[in-house]
């Protein structure tokens, strides 16, 4: 496997090309990042607004049928949130030309479909025309609330949005239901426009062929953009004000308790990796403190796990309990907190916890998914940082910067999704 | 010892399968230039064993849920429990039971023989208590709760419910919170002698790690087995489901719904050709590109979640189209036209050819996951087919093979639906 190519394509887009025939399929993943602010709901709907069709293939019929004769190939559409940056992805795998069966070229194909949907998209009159706008309002907003459905992301968001309450990070990432309703083909026209002419692009490519083909490619179409890029910036709030607690009943069987910590980070690559350790150790694998003392030694639930959120400078520790034990819980979650913040682990156990973060990391380069996400995440340092790197990070970590670092961690809010118990009526 | 080499050409992959003297089946795929492995060691044992088998040959009653209670229990030691162990090479290790398999398994990136040793070990040394088997109702109870509350497992179960009259395919995995209160160390001891016999298992092996390695750490762990493999029984059941309709009430903001078309079959396992040949015209009939697909889009009656998929195992198969939907009985009416009609006509030649690419495509690309590999080699060997069945069957297939397959599925008379509905919300 090549060290990966980084290059600028044109301002505020990169390259990000990693060269290997280990896999049996070419990757490419484009990433762009807006400020979590404006018209959200117009952007979070320009990904599979693209995915739906193309001037080329101008109906879901005729564009699925064109990825199952290229073997399958998996175009995906998502919006996420990093930090406070609204992300908007569009990716596509197929298999390598080496598999297809007539000897057909198939990768050079996608890459090139990948760039059509993007920059090449059905428009009518100028714009995206109003029954496919239509058809992707509802897509939205089923997606948006079938979210809610599954209860452990439900109480995770609730417990970010009560945290977060005053911060851009509240905005939900496909804005709200009102303005997914009142979507206009002219609104997602601009944001289409801004997403090409203003987004920080990053696109990472796995794949066999050498990176100059899709480079040529990617110049030729943002060649012809004049681009003015967005500043995005995510406000970190080290400490926390004060403790909130929200609540909510729903006919459940199970309760769900979220913690919400602020982590005294003033940036991601704050206390980098230190955090991450003391989040590893606090609830990160089978050997951390929650499941280790919550899970297995007091039998109060089947997950309880604390999961950093580097882009965004907070801890979220979430549980799936019986209801009558959320405040056993909450305390025995704090409890093992401040084992970690009073130093209450040993060199073996960060030893542990360094060897297993290593071990994932050093996988890294064996999934085209994986590594893509990888360097795909690093969109706002302009690094190229390999696991190799990171592998050595860990490897100068010491007790007391872990120590330290959980001391700077702070309980913010609480989010208790508490059920009644009894079974659902069939 | 039995060692044999499996090469397809057309994928670029090898892999041995060796009949170690214990008595256990070893696959091993060695992938150049891949920094990890996944080991997955696996016994025909899951939530359908519900029966076991006495010295005299008849078949006794055992708790629904005990496949997966004893999952749980296994990773314990009077020592060091197995999760402990792990810690120390940094693997990343857990299990699963599924309606036929309980499998172990370990990923790792570095000290490969001492994750194997550990795996072959810990699996090998059961050790209950009944102290220890109260502890785990506790923890077993909250994942039971926490499935319940999840409405995508609990159209899915409903709807096995419904389809099955006597087959444990319609029983919860983890069993009830009833059930797993009947388990005790001693019955887990007998599961254990019953099922974990290495004639009933496989290891397989997939990533950065060689045969020799394997081997030379199977030499030094595995225990020669006595007995001989677990006998299943197969269940007929009759060609109608149980019931057509099931429904249910949840708190949640979308409706979902399953549709099932049982299968009848005179014998309980499914043939490699029978699995693709449904997946191929399954995917014609309801995929992506397909003109249903597009309809029910088109009418906002299911959004990009929808999609079918077969459903088979020991003594059950089913052919399942699943998704979210604002109405749900005209999804299914809709879909279920959609499938009398494909069953009248046949598969046109176009869309069988873009079924069969795409999930040749599917097959090549599950090859860049050792993960993927490995659970690939378990299910295959349980099934008596080597790893390459799958894209060999694919490559081979013609039109006429899966119209004929069309012929013998997908009866209207063998449907049943399963909805989930917003408790709050009005009837659909």
């Amino acid at each position: 496997m090549s060290e990966p190519l980084l290059m600028t394509i044109a301002d505020g887009v990169e390259l990000c090309a990693v060269q290997t025939d280990m896999f049996k399929t070419c990757k490419i993943n484009i990433m762009m990042a807006l400020p979590l602010a404006g018209d959200i709901a117009a952007k979070a709907a320009l990904p599979y607004l693209l995915r739906r069709s193309c001037r080329a293939y101008p109906s879901v019929t005729s564009l699925n049928g064109r990825l199952d004769t290229l073997y399958g190939a998996v175009l995906g559409a998502s919006v996420m949130k990093k930090g406070e940056a609204q992300i908007l992805n569009l990716s596509l795998s197929a298999i390598d030309d080496r598999f297809a069966l007539d000897g057909e070229s198939v990768s050079g194909e996608a890459v090139r479909l990948l760039l059509d949907m993007l920059f090449e998209p059905k428009l009518e009159d100028g714009t995206f025309p109003q029954d496919d706008i239509d058809a992707e309002k509802r897509l939205l907003l089923e997606r948006m609330r079938a979210e809610d459905d599954d209860k452990r992301t439900y109480a995770r968001r609730r417990c970010e949005e009560v945290m977060c309450a005053d911060e851009a990070y509240s905005r939900n990432r496909y804005g709200t239901a009102q303005e997914i309703e009142s979507l206009t083909g002219a609104r997602v026209y601009a944001a289409w426009r801004e997403a090409l002419e203003t987004a920080v692009i990053r696109i990472v490519t796995v794949s066999s062929g050498t990176p100059d083909a899709v480079r040529g490619q990617l110049s030729a179409r943002f060649g012809t953009l004049e681009r003015r890029v967005a500043a995005i910036e995510t406000q970190f709030i080290p400490d926390a004000a004060g403790e909130k607690y929200e609540r909510e009943t729903q006919p459940l069987m199970q309760g769900t308790l979220v913690m919400g910590f602020r982590c005294g980070m003033h940036a991601s690559e704050d206390m980098d990796p230190a955090m991450t350790v003391a989040a590893d150790i606090f609830g990160g694998g089978t050997y951390s403190k929650l499941f280790t003392i919550v899970r297995e030694q007091m039998s109060l639930c089947y997950f309880c796990a604390a999961r950093l959120n580097r882009d965004k400078g907070i801890l979220l520790v979430s549980s799936g309990i019986e209801t009558e034990n959320e405040s056993k819980t909450r305390e025995a979650i704090l409890e093992q907190l401040r084992a970690v913040q009073n130093g209450e682990f040993d060199a073996e156990m960060l030893e542990t916890s360094l060897r297993s973060l290593r071990d994932s990391v050093r996988s890294y380069t064996d999934s085209p998914d994986v590594l893509c996400a990888w360097y795909a995440n690093q969109i706002f340092r302009g690094t190229a940082k390999t696991p190799q790197q990171r592998i050595a990070e860990y490897d100068a970590v010491t007790l007391e910067q872990v120590q330290a670092a959980a001391q700077k961690i702070t309980p913010d809010t609480v989010f208790m999704l508490a059920g009644t118990g009894e079974e659902h009526h069939a | 010892m039995r060692d044999t080499l499996y090469t397809d050409v057309l994928l670029g992959e090898s892999y041995r399968e060796i009949r170690h003297p214990s008595g256990l089946t070893i696959r091993v795929l060695h992938k150049d230039g891949y920094k990890s492995s996944f080991a997955l060691f696996a016994t025909k044992y899951g939530s359908i064993d519900t029966r076991i088998e006495q010295p005299d040959g008849s078949f006794r009653a055992i708790p629904e849920g005990t496949a997966h209670f004893l999952e749980h229990k296994l990773f314990e030691s009077e020592d060091l429990d197995a999760f402990a162990r792990f810690a120390k090479t940094g693997a990343n290790a857990n299990a699963f039971t599924s309606f036929d398999m309980t499998a172990y398994l370990f990923s790792g990136a570095a000290c490969f023989s001492e994750n194997l040793e550990i795996l072959l070990d810990f699996v090998q040394s059961p050790y209950f208590t009944e102290q220890t088997v109260r502890k785990e109702q506790g923890i077993i109870g909250q994942e039971i709760r926490m499935y319940r509350d999840s409405a995508d497992w609990e159209v899915e179960f409903n709807l096995l419910r419904a389809l099955y009259h006597h087959h444990p395919v319609r029983i919860d995995i983890a069993g009830t919170e009833q059930t797993i209160a009947e388990i005790s160390a001693d019955l887990l001891y007998d599961c254990y002698r019953n099922f974990y016999n290495l004639h009933n298992m496989v290891l397989a092996v997939a990533g950065n790690a060689t045969v020799e390695e394997v081997l030379a750490v199977a030499d030094k762990v595995l225990k020669p087995a006595v007995g001989k493999s677990a006998v299943r029984e197969f269940v007929p059941e009759p060609k109608a489901p149980a019931q057509s309709y099931i429904e249910e009430r949840m708190p949640v903001n979308v409706p979902s719904f399953a549709l099932g078309y049982k299968e009848a079959i005179s014998a309980p396992e499914r043939t490699g050709k029978e699995v693709l040949c449904t997946e191929v015209l399954l995917d014609a009939v309801a995929g992506r590109s397909s003109a249903l697909y597009e309809r029910l889009l088109r009418e906002g009656l299911i959004n990009t979640g929808f999609g079918a998929q077969y459903f088979y195992g020991f003594g059950y198969a089913n052919c399942e189209f699943s998704g979210e939907s604002a109405d749900p009985k005209r999804a299914a009416a809709e879909i279920r036209k959609a499938v009398a009609a494909a069953r009248q006509t046949g598969i046109d030649r176009e869309s069988f050819e873009r079924a069969r690419r795409k999930l040749y495509g599917r097959i090549v690309m599950g090859f860049n996951d050792v993960q993927s590999v490995a659970v690939d080699m378990v299910e295959s060997y349980f099934a008596g087919d080597d790893l390459f069945e799958r894209a060999r069957v694919c490559r081979d297939m013609t039109l006429e093979d899966v119209n004929a397959r069309l012929k013998e599925i997908l009866d209207d008379e063998t449907a049943a639906l399963s909805v989930v509905l917003p408790a709050d919300g009005k009837e659909a």
